[in-house]
């Protein structure tokens, strides 16, 4: 048990070094690989979060245990049979049709990815149809859409009405943000969910999942 | 290669030249010796004409100026003030700045029920633990004048509750030569005795003689006290524009130096090399009400003049205010007064600044105001230690590496190896985004000082004093009753 408190500590401390260490000896005993990643990856994600929220970590602090968090899961990826890594959830994220900007929605799908979720990026200027194809093959449980220019918000609910179109709206929560977007637009274009910023999209994608299941 | 070290420019104000400091120097040298000062302590007056005072009538004298000059040449450069445990707390000399409480208030604005009432003694206690609990604030002062005391000991039991609820250095007010001695005497126990008190002096005594130019019995009587005992001691009158002063500037500073030197030059007679913090509270009458001003720009203005002076001609460290605010309740106007006196204060490097959290020009005190004024001292710290250009600091390659990988520097190692060096993190300041200020409960500033003062009260914990030491404090506050 104490070597997933030393696991823990180095994701929490960003320090890959240690983590990939602490890892390795869980390993060598023999510890079954989810144990290793809820207890030992996921947990100490939640604890950063919790901080996060707190105002007792920032986001760079927060950022780097998220990419040593993913250090250490593709270093695990291999010990695992094919498809039997189980994760929070997976969120299929991508920056609207007709919007370049991208610093935002990377930032959520970092954060994102550090709190357990599996994420899918579709990267920019993504339009509804290529949301759609991706929900298809790929069974998100959540569709998180970002605008940073108040020109493309309409597309996030040209998006929505495509889901519902082809009938699969149902089958997805749909969470936007961005700078322009505000709680109002959200409703009105009725998304599931809201963020104003990445700490909280993390925490309004936990809610989403949860409610989901 | 070895990296040539670039010195960092720490930013600062400067208000006079040496030419205006050595009027205003020379005015106040020239009272003395032409208009001369009201001395009622007999002794001192004694004192005075023994070294080359001239008596007038009506316990008026005159004082030539080798006497000043002579009492700045032995008066210490640096006051050291420790905490009560007896750890370097304050170095009162050149470029180091200090903020602490004030006192006497007569009102408070409660906690609870966010109005105005009547302060009391449990009002010193619950002061002094949050100032114990706040890093930017480094000596108490008793912030009230508590109504349920009795007026006869007072001092002496508001010194015995600060004590008991802080480690911080104290700076105290007294009425007279007996409660002082009292005073000292409490001071002594909380510390481990008059040797460790004298070797590492935990706190300072305000006197202040009464604008213009008079010296009552009772201020002098302390200032001997204080200097027989080395106990710190500053003593700023009131030469206030327009009051008890000129209401131009310059002679409004002439009279206070003029009164602080007449203070020095019999201190230093007593007890040559005793510790002297200089300078005169010099602010502004409001010319509609004639309240003292606690957020005007004309104190902030002749407290870095005194700074100047300092710098040009004393050497002394000096007496100074910042953080408070003419404004009833803790509003934007406080904001404002508060930050411009707490900025003001450090780019001029004034060495000790008292006053910090009251509201209503000295006559309300505020735990909120105080919290408030902590998160500002912060924000004016970072300001004033500049811009450290080196390797590191210029990131070339931080930039390389992130530049090339399109991505942004939120997310590179340097950002996370030098984030908490190299920006100003607030904890008070609000910075979140309109959705999320609004479900965490759309605190304004007010509403967040309060509830941060609130969790220190209940989470911090003084280093408490064995309860021995307690029950001899209360028996000498029995005995001044």
């Amino acid at each position: 048990m104490s070597s997933f408190q030393a696991l823990s500590e180095a994701i929490i401390k960003a320090d890959q070094k240690i983590a990939l260490a602490e890892m390795k000896n869980l390993l060598d005993a023999g510890t079954p690989v989810q144990e290793i990643l809820d207890k030992g990856l996921i947990l100490p994600m939640d604890e950063v979060g919790e901080r996060f929220s707190k105002g007792t970590m920032f986001v760079p602090q927060m950022l780097r245990s998220a990419k040593i968090m993913q250090v250490c899961v593709e270093t695990l990826k291999p010990s695992f049979q094919e498809g039997a890594i189980s994760f929070k959830g997976k969120v299929l994220i991508g920056t609207v049709a007709g919007d370049l900007h991208d610093i935002g929605k990377n930032l959520v799908a970092m954060m994102l990815e550090g709190a357990g979720f599996s994420v899918i990026d579709l990267g920019v200027d993504v339009s509804p149809e290529k949301f759609i194809d991706a929900l298809k093959t790929e069974k998100a449980e959540v569709l998180a859409m970002s605008a940073l220019l108040s020109t493309t918000m309409p597309s996030m609910q040209a998006t929505i009405e495509a889901l519902k179109k082809e009938g699969v709206r149902k089958n997805v929560k749909v969470i936007i943000g961005g700078a322009p977007v505000t709680e109002d637009f959200a409703r009105k274009i009725q998304a599931d969910a809201y963020a104003p910023d990445a700490g909280s999209c993390v925490v309004e994608v936990k809610k989403l999942v949860k409610n989901a299941g | 290669m070895k990296q040539k070290i670039i010195p960092t420019l720490a930013p600062r104000l400067k208000v006079l030249n040496r030419e205006q400091a050595e009027a205003i120097h020379n005015a106040a040298l020239e009272i003395l010796a032409q208009t001369g000062f009201r001395m009622e302590h007999a002794g001192a007056r004694d004192l005075l004409v023994k070294a080359g005072c001239k008596k007038g009538t009506d316990s008026w004298m005159t004082m030539p100026a080798k006497l000043p000059q002579k009492a700045l040449a032995t008066a210490p450069r640096t006051i050291e003030l420790f905490s009560q445990s007896g750890k370097p707390a304050m170095r009162l000399e050149g470029d180091n700045c200090y903020y602490g409480t004030g006192s006497d208030a007569i009102f408070t604005w409660d906690l609870e029920t966010g109005r105005r009432r009547q302060a009391l003694l449990d009002d010193v206690r619950t002061f002094a633990r949050l100032v114990d609990g706040l890093e930017h604030i480094d000596f108490v002062m008793s912030m009230a004048n508590p109504k349920d005391a009795d007026p006869k000991n007072i001092y002496v039991s508001v010194f015995a509750e600060i004590v008991k609820n802080t480690d911080k250095p104290v700076v105290f007010i007294a009425d007279r030569g007996e409660d002082i001695a009292q005073i000292h005497e409490i001071a002594a126990l909380a510390c481990g005795g008059k040797d460790e008190l004298r070797q590492k002096p935990f706190l300072l005594n305000y006197s202040e003689a009464i604008s213009p130019l008079k010296f009552p019995q009772n201020v002098v009587d302390r200032l001997i006290y204080c200097s027989q005992n080395s106990i710190p001691l500053c003593f700023p009158s009131g030469s206030n524009a327009g009051g008890g002063a000129p209401v131009t500037l310059a002679g409004a500073m002439a009279l206070g130096i003029a009164e602080n030197l007449v203070g020095l030059v019999i201190h230093q007679m007593v007890n040559p090399g005793a510790p002297f913090l200089f300078g005169p509270n010099v602010s502004a009458l409001d010319m509609k009400s004639t309240v003292v001003c606690y957020g005007c720009p004309e104190w902030s203005l002749t407290q870095a003049a005194l700074a100047d002076m300092r710098d040009e001609i004393y050497g002394l460290p000096i007496w100074a205010y910042a953080g408070a605010t003419d404004a009833k309740t803790v509003d934007a106007q406080a904001g404002a007064e508060a930050m411009f006196s707490i900025c003001t204060g450090l780019l001029s490097r004034a060495n000790l600044m008292h006053d910090v959290g009251f509201l209503e020009f000295g006559s309300t005190s505020s735990l909120e105001m105080i919290t408030m004024a902590n998160e500002l001292i912060a924000m004016c710290k970072f300001f004033v230690k500049g811009i450290p250009v080196s390797k590191e600091t210029l990131a070339l390659e931080a930039i390389d590496q992130v530049a090339r990988d399109g991505s942004i520097f939120l997310t590179a190692d340097h950002t996370f190896d030098h984030f908490m060096t190299s920006l100003f993190l607030p904890s008070l300041l609000d910075r979140s985004r309109f959705d999320s200020w609004k479900n965490a409960g759309e605190a304004d500033m007010y509403k967040r000082c309060n509830l941060e003062a609130k969790r220190i009260l209940e989470e911090h914990e003084v280093a408490s004093k064995p309860s021995k030491i307690i029950e001899e404090i209360d028996k000498v506050v029995a005995k001044s009753k």
